[in-house]
C-alpha cells in the first residue's frame, strides 16, 4: 500500500490535519528532508507521511539579539546563508532540515567544552501533539526558565513525542578566523595524544573528532576557530594540516548486513573503546563524547555493544537492514526508561506518531 | 527536637529513619524554613528533615509518598521566587547537610557532588586543579548545586558559559514515589536515542523529584582575565555599548549594568567598590581567554565605551582590584537592605535590543506605583533585575510592590521576552504564567508533570498555576488583586 503524503505549506494546516487524522486513528510518520529515514523502521502500511519540508520560512531573524525563529522544514543550508549575511552562525554540526537536525541531534557537541550542543541552542518551540493540540515551550530570548522545558524533549526524540513546527534558536557570532584541519595516517597512540593536547588548548577547536579507519589508521580533524591571534598559533603548534573544505562528518549508510551504532563515551573511555574494537570496525568520536561506529554484521554489533557496556560507554544500533535491530543497545536505567515511556504515553497516548 | 516528647505518627516514623536530632517539628525551629529569599509568601512547614544520603532521602520519600504527605526539597533557601516554600501540611526535605564532593575527574572534566554542596565551594576545591564550575549566581557563596539544578540557575557569567542546564551531565534522582532514577552520563546529558530527561528535570523547581548526586561539568580556568568598569552619563549609553560589543562578535564572560540608585546603595554599604556615584550607570565587563586575545578585545571594548561618551573607564590591575569591582555587583542585592526592610527582586528578560525601551517603561511603572526601584542586570542576556525595596510590614507598600512587579513582567513579555530568566516561577509568578502560556500549553506541561509526580506530592503548587496544580502555599494579598485589577484606591501607608 502506498503511504498517503500530506505536505502542508502553512503551520496552521498541520494542527488541523493532525486533529482530523487523530479522530480517525490515523498514524503518522514525520518527514523533513528525508535524510534520516534509515534510522527508523520502514513506514508501515496505513501510516501517512507528514512531509514538513515546505514549512521552510525564516519567521524572524534578530541579529542584535542573536536569535531567530524558523519553521521546521527550513534547510540548514538556507539558514546558514541567511546567517552569514549577519556574520552569525548556528554552531553545531548537521544538515538536512532544521527540524530534522534537532530531532536527531546526531553529533551532540562537536568539540570539547565549551563547544555548543543543539540542546543549548534550542530556546523554545511551537509544536503540536499527535492529536493536533498546539502548544509552546520555552521562549524566544536567550534566557528563560518559565514553565517546564518541554523543548528539551524534542532534541533527539526523532519526532516521536510531538511535532515541532517553529523553533526558536540561539545564534553565535561567526568566528573571525576559522580553519579546517585534518591530520591523517596517525596510529592510535599519536591520535589520542594530539586529541588530548587540543582538548587542553586555551581555545580548543570548536569541532574536534577522531576517526579510526578500518585496519586501525587514525585521522584527527576539526575546525580551529576564534581570533587569528589564536587560530594560527594553534595550527602551527600542533602541526595541524589545513584543508580547504569542511570535513563531512556524516557516517556512511551501512549496506547489506552492516550496521551503524551511535554512542557516547567520555574521553577517558576512548582508549579502551579503541582497544576493544575489531579491525573491521570504523569509528568517529566527537569532542563532546558522541561516536558513530560502523560494523560489518549484527554479530559484530552485538559483540561491540557488550564491549562498550564493559567500559562504561552507551550505544544503540542506529541503522541496520533488519528493523528489529534498531534500538538494540547497551542497557538503560529502568526508572529512566519508565519515565520516558510515560512521557510517550502522556503526549501521544494513541501511539499515532510512528 | 526537645519540645516534642510524643510526636504524631508521621513524625515518629521520620525520627525512626533519621534520628531525633534530624527531624525538626517545634514551631520555633521551623521559623527558619517559612520562606526563601522571596519574603512575600510565608508558610511554616509541618516538619523539616535533614537527610545525609541518597538512601535516607529515598526512605523519607517512600514514607511520605505512602502516607500521602506532601514534601518539598530545599537547599540553602536562597531561591528568590518561593520555590522551596512549603505549605503547612508539607515536610521540608532539607538537603544542605548532603555536602560531599564525591568525585572529581580532571581527565573528563566533571565532578560528582551531593546536592548540598555550595556553588562556590566546588570552584574553591577544584581551583588548584585549574578548574572551576562556571554557573555563578549572585548567591554563589551560599546557594547549593542542588538548588541550582532545580531552578536552572544563571548568573553573570552565563552570557558566555550558559546556564546550569548546560553544565549538568547527570543526576541520581529520587523520584516522587521513592524510586531511584539515573539521568545522563559522564559523557553527556543524553546518550543517542535517549530522551533528554535531564534537560527536562533541570529547572523543574523540585517538582519532578530530588537529585541526590549530581554530575557537573568543570571548565578549565582561563589563562587570563581582564575586568573593566565603564561609567556613563545615561543608561542608554551603557545599553548601546553592550549592543555594540555583542554586535561586533565579542563574547565577554560577563556584561553587567548597575543603575545610579544601585550604585549609591552599594557605595553606602559594606560592599563599597569605588563605583562613581555621579554616573547614571556603570557597565562591568569581564573578558577571559588567552592574554593576546584579551589585549585586542579590551581595546575594542574601550573604543565602544568612548564612542558612547564614557565618563570614566577603569580596569582592574590585579586580582584584588578585580575582586573589588565585582564586590559591588555581587553585593548589590545585599546593599538594598539599606533602602528598606524587604526587597522584591524581579527577573524578567527582554531581547537585548529592547533593553533601553524596557528600562524606560519600567521606570514609568515604578513612578506610577510609587515604589523605590533600582536596576542591576545581566545586560548581555537581556535579563533584567528590577529591584523593588519596600516595607513588608506595610500591606499597602507590599501590594504596590507586587502590582508594579506584575506590570513590569508584562512589559517583558510584550517586548518578546520572559517573566523569568533564572529565578523560576515558584509561588511568586504562578499568577503571571498565563502571560506566556495559554491553557493548551499548560495542559501539556501538566501531562508531563503527572508522569514524574502523579499525586503532586513533590513540591506541590509550584510552576503551574492553580488550575493545573494543587496550590497550597499562600496567595497574593487581596490588596494586590485589587491593584492588579486596576483599582488603585488603597491608601498609602495603611
Amino acid at each position: 500500500m502506498t503511504a498517503v503524503t500530506h505536505c502542508p505549506e502553512r503551520i496552521d494546516e498541520v494542527a488541523e490535519w493532525l486533529r482530523d487524522g487523530a479522530a480517525a486513528g490515523r498514524r503518522v510518520r514525520l518527514v523533513g528532508g528525508g535524510s534520516r529515514q534509515h534510522e527508523r523502521a520502514p513506514i508501515a502500511d496505513g501510516v501517512a507521511r507528514l512531509d514538513l519540508s515546505r514549512l521552510d520560512r525564516i519567521v524572524r531573524l534578530d541579529p542584535g539579539d542573536q536569535t531567530c525563529t524558523v519553521e521546521c522544514g527550513l534547510s540548514r543550508a538556507h539558514l546558514d546563508e541567511a546567517l552569514a549575511e549577519h556574520e552569525l552562525e548556528l554552531p553545531c554540526l548537521g544538515d538536512g532540515t532544521i527540524g530534522g537536525l534537532f530531532a536527531a541531534d546526531p553529533f551532540g557537541p562537536a568539540g570539547a567544552p565549551p563547544a555548543q550542543s543543539p540542546r543549548s541552542l534550542l530556546l523554545g518551540l511551537d509544536a503540536a501533539l499527535a492529536d493536533g493540540q498546539p502548544f509552546k515551550s520555552g521562549a524566544r530570548v536567550v534566557k528563560s526558565v518559565a514553565g517546564f522545558d518541554l523543548h528539551k524533549l524534542f532534541v533527539g526524540s526523532h519526532g516521536r513525542l510531538f511535532v515541532a513546527l517553529r523553533l526558536h534558536l540561539r545564534l553565535k557570532p561567526r568566528p573571525r578566523a576559522m580553519r579546517w584541519f585534518c591530520n591523517e595516517g596517525l596510529d592510535a597512540t599519536a591520535a589520542l595524544a594530539l586529541l588530548d593536547a587540543l582538548r587542553a588548548a586555551a581555545v580548543p577547536p570548536d569541532v574536534l573528532a577522531l576517526r579510526r579507519e578500518r585496519g586501525g589508521s587514525c585521522t584527527l580533524f576539526g575546525r580551529a576557530a576564534g581570533r587569528p591571534t589564536v587560530v594560527e598559533p594553534l595550527l602551527r603548534e600542533h602541526d595541524l594540516q589545513i584543508v580547504d573544505q569542511p570535513i563531512d562528518c556524516t557516517p556512511p549508510l551501512p549496506s547489506g548486513d552492516a550496521e551503524l551504532l551511535a554512542g557516547a563515551a567520555a574521553p577517558s573511555q576512548l582508549p579502551q573503546v579503541l582497544a576493544l574494537l575489531p579491525d573491521a570496525a570504523s569509528l568517529t568520536w566527537f569532542g563532546g563524547g558522541r561516536f558513530h561506529l560502523s560494523l560489518d554484521d549484527p554479530a559484530s554489533s552485538d559483540r561491540a555493544l557488550t564491549a562498550l557496556e564493559a567500559c562504561g560507554a552507551a550505544a544503540t544500533v542506529r541503522a541496520a537492514s533488519r528493523p528489529d535491530r534498531l534500538q538494540r543497545g547497551t542497557p538503560r536505567d529502568r526508572a529512566a526508561e519508565r519515565i520516558a515511556e510515560g512521557l510517550r504515553q502522556a503526549l501521544d497516548p494513541d501511539g499515532l506518531l510512528s | 527536637m526537645p519540645a516534642d516528647t510524643d510526636p504524631p505518627p508521621i513524625e515518629r516514623d521520620l525520627v525512626a529513619i533519621l534520628g531525633r536530632d534530624r527531624v525538626l517539628t517545634s514551631p520555633d525551629a521551623l521559623l527558619a524554613w517559612e520562606c526563601d529569599g522571596f519574603t512575600v509568601h510565608k508558610s511554616r512547614p509541618r516538619a523539616v528533615v535533614l537527610p545525609q544520603s541518597t538512601d535516607e532521602v529515598q526512605a523519607v520519600v517512600e514514607l511520605l509518598h505512602g502516607r500521602g504527605v506532601p514534601f518539598v526539597p530545599r537547599g540553602a533557601g536562597t531561591c528568590l521566587s518561593g520555590g522551596p516554600t512549603a505549605g503547612e501540611r508539607a515536610v521540608v526535605i532539607d538537603l544542605s547537610r548532603m555536602r560531599a564532593v564525591l568525585q572529581i575527574s580532571t581527565t573528563d572534566l566533571y565532578a560528582v557532588v551531593q546536592p548540598g554542596v555550595v556553588n562556590l565551594d566546588l570552584s574553591t576545591e577544584t581551583g588548584p586543579m585549574g578548574l572551576h564550575y562556571a554557573p555563578d549566581p549572585s548567591s554563589q557563596s551560599v546557594c547549593t548545586i542542588g538548588g541550582n539544578l532545580a531552578e536552572n540557575s544563571g548568573g553573570p557569567h552565563c552570557f558566555k558559559y550558559g546556564m546550569t542546564t548546560d553544565h549538568v551531565l547527570g543526576a541520581v534522582v529520587v523520584l516522587p514515589d521513592g524510586e531511584i532514577a539515573r539521568f545522563g552520563h559522564a559523557s553527556g546529558p543524553r546518550a543517542p536515542d535517549e530522551l533528554d530527561l535531564l534537560g527536562l528535570f533541570c529547572g523543574s523547581e523540585g517538582t519532578f523529584g530530588i537529585a541526590t548526586e549530581i554530575t557537573v561539568r568543570l571548565c578549565r580556568n582561563p589563562s587570563a582575565v581582564r575586568t573593566l568598569l565603564a561609567s556613563f552619563a545615561t543608561m542608554s549609553a551603557a545599553c548601546r555599548s553592550v549592543g555594540d560589543i555583542v554586535g561586533a562578535g565579542l563574547v565577554p564572560a560577563a556584561l553587567e549594568i548597575l543603575d545610579q540608585a544601585t550604585i549609591r546603595a552599594v557605595e553606602a554599604s559594606v560592599y563599597r567598590a569605588g563605583y562613581p556615584e555621579d554616573a547614571a550607570a556603570v557597565l562591568l565587563i569581564e573578558l577571559d581567554g588567552p592574554p593576546e586575545v584579551l589585549v585586542e578585545e579590551a581595546a575594542e571594548c574601550v573604543a565602544f565605551f568612548q564612542r558612547h561618551g564614557a565618563l570614566q573607564v577603569e580596569e582592574a590591575s590585579d586580582p584584588g582590584e578585580r575582586k573589588r569591582l565585582w564586590r559591588g555587583r555581587k553585593g548589590a542585592f545585599g546593599a538594598m537592605g539599606r533602602i528598606d526592610t524587604d526587597l522584591y527582586v524581579l527577573d524578567g528578560v527582554v531581547p537585548r535590543t529592547r533593553l533601553e525601551e524596557a528600562l524606560e517603561r519600567i521606570t514609568a511603572i515604578g513612578e506610577r506605583h510609587r515604589v523605590r526601584l533600582t536596576n542591576v542586570f545581566h545586560a548581555g542576556d537581556g535579563n533584567l533585575h528590577p529591584n523593588i525595596s519596600f516595607d513588608g510590614r506595610d500591606a499597602d507598600a507590599t501590594a504596590r510592590a507586587v502590582a508594579a512587579g506584575r506590570e513590569i513582567l508584562q512589559v517583558c513579555v510584550d517586548l518578546g521576552g520572559s517573566i523569568t530568566g533564572e529565578h523560576g516561577i515558584g509561588t511568586e509568578k504562578l499568577e503571571h504564567v498565563p502571560m506566556m502560556f495559554d491553557d493548551g500549553d499548560l495542559d501539556v506541561m501538566e501531562r508531563v508533570r503527572r508522569v514524574f509526580n502523579p499525586r503532586d506530592l513533590c513540591n506541590p503548587g509550584k510552576v503551574l498555576p492553580e488550575r493545573h496544580a494543587c496550590a497550597e502555599v499562600a496567595k497574593w494579598p487581596q490588596m494586590v488583586d485589587k491593584l492588579m485589577a486596576g483599582d488603585d484606591t488603597t491608601e498609602p501607608g495603611r
